[in-house]
């Protein structure tokens, strides 16, 4: 197995003026206004008394004074570290089923983890409220005709249900990771240890999954920040469970009294778990090498699952009827009815919903355009400058360089809302007087999403063997170039699969979104949560399903442009 | 000296209306050269609020800015542009009424008494002595139940209806510490019956949602029958035909009223002079009553399965009190409920 212990003597000595470091420096500072400025705002904020400005303890006083408060605080932990387990169990077996073996309906079972992760949080929290509510949920009233028992089992209201509805969201972070990683694998390794006498699950166990440990753990940790950072599935579902957690806790310092310093003493923890979530996965993936992708070509052959690919099926069945084809049966009927309320019948039927939300309602189509360029804009942003950076952290181009990777990561946990706060102080004012524009939003979402775009690239790129640019730089190729010519094209699937990852929930991110919109900028996502705040079901399940329905054909194009998996030179089947 | 002071103050007196009345005519045609005005609003619902902007545009052929979000993201936004210094806001129309308060003890107001203002219904006049903020919008939270589960006679008809044992499991609440309006409930119902109230409504085990427009959720899905609710979300979603009912609560249903205001130091005094006449005029309490919100004026008829609000026995805490009070009644909240 190569590995990527050898660093470059050459890239040390690369002082010679090199056109690749205008680029660094440029990402660098990219990073500075995207990420810096506005947590300069909140840390500063956070030590701020809230009239004078003047240095103060006391918001930290207030953010820990009170038992509740710390209580929210641990829950969102256990939600966090639950819920990222939950996920992991349904995502990864599917990964490597999808990326490795003759399951059939690989496809179809790809295209269905992608349906789920286009499925806004809200949406399927609502729809879960509705199957697994304790007394009008359809499971429990199923259960009780079929077995003629008092009451249902299923009880979505408690800390149980609020993590299953968060894992079957976040869960396809680490389906993509993970197979983006497992597609690099070629079957040599594994033919080596069947040579050596493992069998299947001996050699996935110990040969493939620990080659694509570094895509795991950033998925899992993706999932864990999502559910720490979430804030309307458990105010849907927490709030009436009689729990709190740090985001609907955040929320009521917003209330009146509105405490914005004391939000940000409370928020600061969240970095804190951050940063050691990224030490974590740095000391558990340090050591090993994870270089899978050696210039050396390879291959890679389907293993076959005999007669376990039916069971794999199932299991892939499983987990996307529940996070897709029962929840859809809500969308879809209440989308097309008069009122959800009344149920399936025919004189319920209507196309109304989707003729007002497209043609009638004044800003629905338009917030529809604007989210799909928005997001676009973002995503092609975060994946460069994420690309950039990951490169320069793992080839350690710069000293310091793992606080650039911290300061990729940390966007994510800090609840939109805070992090809008710090952005609309930094970049709505003279001189950026960026109050309204489309810019402010690009921005916002770009900083929102750059941990997805880092921890995909940094795993990217540490499958990759230095060697290969090392060639290039050897023959007399700037760095630069290696990047362009070598890197890029190697990583173009775990690129595309990072920007489709940053621009499906750019589609769908709303805390931030809705801080920063202007009455020209209007998102999807803003209309989607003002239709829930109203209860209007019908409307908001028909904008819904336009959103997926536009998304697909997207993802499909760009599997598409993406080319053929160029190890898979030979069919094996 | 002293008769020169007395004259000036007479003068003042004389003079002070016509600062803050002044000719409507003037007005319109000043508002017309500015051209637009930009309107953070949480009042009405997304498209009541677009309905709203365009019937302005449409009357005056002044553009409106409409920035609809939440009371909370609003006045944040307000806060930011005024730390920076920025006007962007013209009109802020928030559903806080603490939020005025402290805006208006700042002097971040414009002093405006529309001039419609006696024309509209007596119980929205005169809302601030001082004439900063007047009330724009109106709703009532109410008793609201689930018409296919349970028969108009049965409905409950009093507040303390819902803490009969035959609603245990099946009432449902929002969340004062994330609506404004459950907050007022909560206070009112407090100054009826006492804080006892809520420990016994505890024992029937309510389900607590966050706005109060998740009882309609919880009452369309059958997951509860009975809710402390708004008339406007409720009679929306039972208008497309959901099964559900309003009942006014004889002991007094709780009139919210939300209030907007001009902002200090605006760019367009004028255009947004006349936005504030406009939210008095018979056109804009028909739009708002078309998405089912409490006409202003008594012209208009209720929305359809209301009763006009003269025939309506209502309630509600002072202003002072809704700004002291609902800070109190959320931690007592919480700490009845456990949330």
């Amino acid at each position: 197995m190569a590995t990527s212990s050898t660093e470059v003597p050459v890239s040390r000595a690369g002082s010679r003026w090199d056109a690749s470091w205008l680029l660094w420096i440029a990402i660098i500072a990219i990073l500075l206004i995207l990420v810096v400025s506005p947590f300069f705002y909140l840390v500063l904020t956070s030590f701020q008394a809230e009239k004078t400005g003047d240095f103060t303890l006391s918001n930290y006083a207030t953010a820990y004074g009170r038992a509740r408060y710390i209580d929210a605080l641990f829950n969102s932990l256990k939600l966090g570290a639950a819920a990222a387990a939950l996920a992991g169990a349904f995502a990864i077996p599917l990964a490597w089923a999808v990326a490795r073996t003759d399951m059939p309906g690989r496809g179809f079972t790809r295209m269905l983890v992608l349906a789920t992760f286009i499925t806004p949080p809200y949406t399927g929290a609502v729809a879960w409220i509705l199957l697994a509510g304790p007394n009008a949920g359809w499971l429990n009233r199923f259960y009780v005709f079929a077995t003629g028992a008092e009451a249902g089992p299923f009880n979505i209201y408690s800390f149980t249900g609020l993590v299953v509805v968060i894992a079957l969201y976040s869960f396809p972070y680490i389906f993509i990771f993970t197979t983006a990683a497992l597609e690099l694998v070629s079957s040599e390794m594994e033919d080596a240890a069947n040579i050596l006498g493992a069998g299947t699950w001996r050699t996935m166990r110990r040969v493939t999954l620990p080659l694509a440990l570094p895509a795991i753990l950033g998925g899992l940790i993706i999932c864990f920040l999502e559910a720490i950072a979430l804030f309307a599935s458990p105010a849907m579902i927490a709030i009436p469970a009689r729990f709190n957690v740090v985001t609907t806790q955040l929320y009521q310092f917003f209330g009146n009294p509105v405490r914005v310093e004391v939000a940000a003493a409370y928020a600061m923890p969240l970095l804190g778990v951050t940063v050691l979530l990224v030490l974590v996965q740095r000391l558990i993936t340090a050591r090993k090498g994870f270089a899978t992708l050696t210039g050396k070509g390879g291959e890679r052959r389907p293993i076959r699952l005999g007669r376990w690919r039916w069971a794999m099926f199932g299991y892939a069945m499983f987990v996307a009827s529940l996070s897709v084809f029962l929840p859809y049966i809500f969308l879809v009927q209440s989308s097309f009815a008069k009122a959800w309320g009344r149920g399936f019948s025919l004189d319920n039927l209507t196309l109304r919903n989707f003729n007002f939300v497209l043609f009638e309602h004044a800003t629905a189509a338009q917030s529809v355009i604007n989210s799909f360029l928005y997001a676009g804009a973002a995503a092609t942003a975060a994946v460069l400058i994420t690309l950039g950076i990951a490169y320069i952290v793992t080839r350690r181009l710069v000293p310091f360089a793992e606080v650039l990777g911290f300061l990729c990561v940390a966007p994510f946990v800090i609840p939109g809302v805070v992090l809008a706060i710090g952005f609309y102080a930094a970049y709505a004012p003279p001189p950026l007087s960026l109050y309204g524009t489309a810019l402010i939003l690009i921005l916002a979402f770009t900083t929102r999403f750059l941990p997805i775009g880092y921890v995909n690239a940094s795993a990217a790129i540490r499958s990759l063997n230095p060697e290969m640019e090392e060639a290039v730089r050897v023959l007399g190729g700037s760095r630069l170039m290696a990047l362009r010519r070598v890197v890029a094209p190697l990583l173009k699937r775990s690129l595309l699969g990072a920007w489709l990852l940053i621009f499906i929930p750019a589609t769908r991110e709303l805390s931030s979104a809705i801080f920063l919109y202007g009455p020209n900028t209007k998102v999807a996502s803003v209309m989607i949560f003002d239709m829930s705040e109203e209860g209007n079901f019908e409307y908001l399940s028909a904008l819904a399903l336009i959103l997926q329905v536009l998304t697909l054909p997207l993802l499909y194009i760009g599997q598409k442009a993406l080319g053929r998996d160029f190890m898979l030179r030979r069919t094996a089947t | 000296m002293k008769n020169l002071a007395r004259l000036a103050i007479v003068a003042a007196l004389a003079f002070a209306p016509m600062a803050a009345r002044a000719d409507l005519k003037a007005i319109e045609a000043a508002a017309k050269k500015e051209g637009e005005l930009t309107w953070y609003i949480a009042h009405y619902t997304s498209e009541g609020a677009e309905d709203l902007g365009r019937g302005f545009t449409e009357m005056t052929g002044i553009k409106v800015n409409v920035v609809r979000t939440t009371a909370q993201v609003a006045y944040q936004r307000l806060l930011q542009d005024i730390k920076n210094n920025q006007t962007i806001c013209d009109v802020f129309s928030s559903t806080d009424v603490g939020h005025y308060v402290r805006l208006a003890a700042e002097g971040r107001f414009e002093k405006y008494i529309p001039e419609s203002e006696s024309k509209i219904l007596p119980a929205f006049r005169n809302f601030d002595p001082a004439g900063f903020y007047h009330p724009t919008s109106a709703g009532l939270v109410l008793l609201t139940y689930n018409s296919s589960k349970v028969k108009a006679e049965d409905a409950p008809k009093t507040w303390t209806d819902l803490l009969d044992i035959k609603w245990k499991g099946k009432v449902s609440l929002g969340h004062p510490g994330f609506s404004g309006y459950v907050g007022t409930w909560v206070l009112t119902m407090k100054n009826l019956y006492g804080w006892s109230f809520f420990d016994k409504l505890e024992k029937n085990k309510p389900q607590i949602g966050r706005s109060i427009n998740d009882t309609v959720t919880a009452l369309v899905a059958g997951e509860r029958q009975v809710a402390a609710g708004a008339d406007g979300s409720t009679l929306f979603s039972a208008a497309r035909g959901n099964p559900l009912a309003i009942s006014y609560p004889t002991d007094g249903s709780v009139l919210i009223i939300a209030p907007s205001a001009i902002v200090k130091g605006t760019k367009r005094p004028n255009a947004a002079r006349l936005f504030m006449e406009y939210l008095y005029s018979i056109e804009a309490s028909k739009i708002n009553a078309k998405h089912f919100g409490v006409p202003l004026r008594p012209e208009v008829p209720a929305p359809p399965g209301a009763k006009p609000l003269s025939e309506v026995k209502t309630i509600r805490p002072t202003v002072a009190e809704i700004d002291k009070g609902i800070p109190s009644v959320i931690e007592q909240w919480r700490d009845t409920f456990g949330n």
